[in-house]
């Protein structure tokens, strides 16, 4: 049975396996960041760390399988990050607005 | 030939000390500084996996405009450099253990799965600008249509959000000028209701 985990990349192969534990180191990284970091802005951007390696893993498999809907995905999922970063950078302005904040821990008004 | 291999290697080794540089630099702009290492690392292996126009839209729109948008937010908010707070000091082993737990489940999940045979496609038009297009617009035209919605939504809120208000200051102004009237919700508020 043929080694499939071997990609083609032009003349050499390349093993999905080194591409996958790269994904996996990254995306650790960035769960390692959100819990430790406190700043809200350091802590969107390990979001965005944890998903561009998803996005890396669904690209390794679109190329292993040569199946485009992996890349397709990728795009989808750069929309959504691309949104939520928008979103959680405007909210953050506004609370920086209105008080001065340097660690998420201080939002815990709902704590009652 | 070896040349792919290497490329990978020196790229993975730039992610992952671009990713060490993210949790661990003190300053919000290093950080995402290094998450723009890592990104460009990263679009140079979309590209050894031929995936062409991914690599074109993690450049120009993430690397691009994201993390510009990232920088534009640090610049405004100054720099916060992050003190090492007394509260909390467990969270530190407990988030590494956590992850480390999360990390094993996943690796010991992965043991032993081969890969599937690859689909049989003409490799040499995989992953260019017309198939993406293909695949967006034809089968996968209603999810495309949706980012589209995605997106509004995603620019109205911002604006809705980052629309004009009190400033910081102005707010602590206003709350030394009038003490009296404790507002309704607030810790006084509800104690002088129960009084």
């Amino acid at each position: 049975m043929p080694d499939y985990g071997q990609i083609q990349v032009g003349a050499g192969t390349l093993d999905a396996r080194l591409v996958l534990g790269l994904a996996f180191i990254l995306f650790l990284l960035g769960a390692v960041g959100v819990l430790i970091r406190r700043n809200p802005i350091v802590i969107l951007v390990c979001i965005e760390l944890m998903l561009n390696a998803a996005n890396l893993t669904l690209i390794t498999f679109a190329a292993q399988l040569h199946n485009l809907e992996g890349q397709l995905f990728a795009l989808m999922v750069m929309t959504v990050a691309a949104a939520e970063a928008v979103v959680g950078l405007a909210i953050l302005v506004d609370i920086f607005r209105v008080r001065d904040l340097d660690d998420v821990d201080e939002l815990s008004e709902l704590k009652g | 030939m070896i040349v792919p291999q290497i490329v990978f290697w020196v790229m993975a080794v730039i992610a992952v000390i671009g990713g060490l540089g993210v949790i661990a630099s003190r300053q919000p702009i290093r950080s995402v500084l290094s998450l723009v290492a890592v990104m460009l690392a990263l679009s140079v292996i979309f590209l050894l996996l031929s995936a062409q126009f991914v690599f074109a839209v993690q450049v120009i729109v993430y690397a691009g405009a994201v993390m510009v948008l990232f920088l534009f937010v640090v610049a405004l908010l100054g720099p916060m450099r992050e003190q090492a707070t007394r509260r909390l000091r467990f969270q530190w082993p407990l988030s590494i253990l956590v992850v480390a737990v999360f990390g094993g489940f996943v690796y010991a999940e992965a043991q032993g799965i081969g890969f599937r045979a690859p689909d049989k496609v003409d490799l040499s038009v995989f992953g260019t600008v017309q198939q993406i297009a293909a695949g967006l617009f034809t089968t996968y035209l209603y999810p495309f249509e949706l980012t589209s919605i995605l997106l509004l939504v995603a620019a109205v809120g911002a604006i809705y959000l980052s629309r004009g208000g009190r400033t910081a200051s102005e707010v602590r102004r206003e709350e030394e000028e009038d003490d009296s009237p404790p507002r309704r919700g607030t810790r006084r508020g509800r104690e002088d209701n129960v009084a």
